[in-house]
Parts: structure tokens; sequence; C-alpha cells
């Protein structure tokens, strides 16, 4: 990996680790702040692309891992892997890698901005919200015990916020794209 | 940023940081074996105790896995509504006793320590080329010496919102924020390079 893929990755970990921080905002139209840190985790996949996204994330859950209270409110250190919805965490990298390689394959500087936004939404769509969630189900199923029915069923209140989210993810996205693009596109 | 480590010279600061994280992980795998209530339960109180012995005060060491613990009694109780009291008390019994040990090794442990054992970690990965077990320290430092520039960006961003009679939306806010942020990336890797921090890389 090269020495500026690596301080992109690094950059990207610390605007999550930064979101984790800020107050929440308030998106106007509906009434519910929402908390950046997975919306941070959408993003780094549709500006960084799979591999460097994934490993921004993989570097947030080492500060995490190392002691340091990076998640929201304050949260960190192993406990946090002990808790039911481990399975979330640990499927952020997973989700920003999918999210990624979706944004590669399927944008390109060639496309309308309508285009790109849209690919950029489903890209989310299919990375931070199926693939995470198949994450956080599997583990809550299991290792909490709740079963995979009742784990889906518990799990479906959260989807509405991350489609908002997803959404937020795919604006920003096509806005990094046209100013500064990073996103390594495939033919 | 403040570390979660507590200074101190209980049994757990003084035994070796990677006897701790093997012991921790040995205990994930029996505590999730065994689903025995009586012994499930010695295990947390045992925890407890550990826990305790760090010499936090309990307000500060309750504090700290509040949030936690709160998941898991949600999850426990969903347990024990929909499925049978005997599976909500093994989850919660078996989430706090890891928990606890976990909050520990925490609790005990210095960032360089745990660098340290995760640079050891990586080390035999360098062969599949995917990793340079030197650039996890390098990378924890980065991430923590921008997060103060990246909330003063912030903080400017918002303000010239405010100066322009703008509203603050989450994209108008956040896609300056990125880009302002990523643009810094060829000066700071050029200055990595410029040092020779990453040798391994020709």
């Amino acid at each position: 990996m090269s020495t500026r893929d690596l301080v992109l990755a690094a950059l990207f970990a610390a605007i999550i680790v930064a979101l984790g921080l800020l107050p929440p905002i308030s998106l106007g139209f509906i009434p519910v702040p929402i908390t950046a840190q997975s919306l941070g985790v959408m993003m780094a996949g549709v500006v960084l692309g799979g591999r460097r996204g994934a490993i921004a994330v993989l570097i947030v859950l080492v500060l995490v891992a190392i002691s340091l209270p990076v998640l929201s409110g304050g949260r960190g250190g192993l406990a946090v892997f002990a808790a039911p919805t481990a399975g979330f965490l640990v499927g952020w990298i997973f989700a920003a890698f999918v999210t990624g390689y979706l944004s590669e394959r399927m944008v390109n500087s060639q496309q309308s901005g309508l285009v790109q936004t849209v690919s950029f939404f489903l890209a989310a769509m299919i990375g931070g919200i199926i693939v995470l969630y198949a994450f956080g189900i599997a583990y809550l199923a299991t290792a909490a015990g709740m079963g995979f029915s009742k784990a889906f069923v518990g799990s479906l209140a959260f989807i509405p916020g991350d489609v908002v989210k997803a959404f937020v993810a795919a604006l920003v996205g096509r806005a990094v794209m046209v100013g500064y693009p990073q996103l390594p596109v495939r033919a | 940023m403040q570390s979660l480590y507590v200074e101190g010279n209980s049994l757990m600061h003084r035994l070796s940081p990677r006897a701790k994280l093997l012991s921790l992980a040995a205990f994930g795998i029996v505590l999730f074996i065994g689903d025995n209530i009586a012994l499930l339960s010695m295990a947390m109180l045992l925890t407890a105790v550990v826990y305790r012995a760090v010499g936090l005060p309990l307000a500060d060491a309750l504090g700290r896995l509040r949030s936690i613990f709160l998941t898991i009694a949600v999850v426990a109780l969903f347990n024990l509504i929909f499925n049978s009291w005997h599976e909500a008390l093994v989850t919660l019994l078996r989430l706090t006793a890891l928990m606890l040990l976990a909050a520990t090794v925490t609790a005990t442990t210095t960032i360089a320590e745990f660098i340290d054992e995760i640079t050891a970690l990586a080390r035999p990965l360098e062969r599949t080329g995917w990793v340079q077990a030197d650039d996890i320290g390098l990378a924890v430092g980065l991430v923590l010496r921008f997060v103060p520039d990246i909330l003063g960006r912030y903080q400017a961003i918002r303000e010239a919102h405010t100066a322009r009679g703008l509203k603050v939306r989450p994209t108008t806010l956040l896609a300056p924020l990125i880009i302002l942020t990523l643009r810094d990336a060829d000066n700071i890797a050029a200055a990595i390079d410029a040092r020779g921090i990453r040798r391994h890389v020709s």
C-alpha cells in the first residue's frame, strides 16, 4: 500500500472519530437527529473505494480495541466487543468494503450527476444496510441467543434511519466526486 | 483524547499484556461453550471482583460500562419475553462476565502495550503482502494527530454558514469537511516519505 493510501485511510478514520465527538446533526425534514458515525462508514466507502474505505474503518476499530473512547457517546475499549451489538461494529469493515467496491464498479466521472447519486445510494444501501445487518443480526441471533427471526424483527426499527444515512452518503459522495475525486474507477 | 487506561499496581496491571489478551480470548470461548447457570454466575462474580480490584472509583467503574450493559439488558429482556428465562439469564451472565473482563484488560493495559501486541500479531501477516506491521502504529498516530484539526475545520465551516446566513445541512457541511481533510493527504504522505518512516516502501 502506498503511503498516500495509508494517509487517506487514516485521515478518513480521523473523520469518523470526529463525527462521533460532534453533536448529532439534525436533518430538517425529519425530526430525529442522526448520529453520524455509521454515516461515516458509508462515506468511507463511497469516497475512498473498497480497500481504503475498509482500512479506514479497521483503523477506527483498532483505536477502539486499544482503549481509546472513539465511538459516539465516548464508548471504547475491548468491552464494546462484548456487547450484543458487536456484530454491527465488526460488520462496519465489510459494509465499507462492499459500499466502496460497488461504488468503484458503478460510478465513473462521465456519468450524469443523477446517475452517480443513484449509484452511490444503491451501493450505500447494499453495503451499509444489507451487508451490515447480515453481520449484526447473525451475531445477535447466535451469540446473544435471540434466534434469527427475532433478531431480524428487533433490528428493523433502525433501518429507516440508515436509509436516510445512505441517502446523505450518496449526496456527499457525489459532491466529493465533483470537488476532489478519490474513488479509484474501474472500467 | 484520554485513554481508558487506569494507573495502578493490581495483579492485572502486573500481568503481561499478552497473557491478559490470551486469557480474555480463552475466557470468551469457555463462556460461550458452557450454559450452566451456577458456573456462569461464579464467572460473573469473579470478573466483577477482578474489575473492582483495578482501583477505579465505583462511580467511574460503573459509568464506563453503563451503555454497554444497557444493550445487554435490553437483549436479555427481549429473550425473557420471547424465549425462555433460562436463555435470558445465560445471555445476561455470559455477556456481563465477558464485558467485565474486557473492561479490566482495557483499564490495565497501556496504549503502547496494545500497539506492541497488535504489531507482533500482524508481523507474520507481512509475508502475505497485505499489511506492514509497523504501519499500524503509524496509522494510529496519524488519527490522533488529525482529529483536533478536523474538529477545528468543522467549526470553521459552521461559522462560514452562519456568516452567510445559510442553514447548516449535512451535505453542505460534510462534503467540504471531507475535501478539505483529504486534500492534505499528498503533503502528509510526502512528509512521511521524506523522513523515511516507512523504510520498507521502496
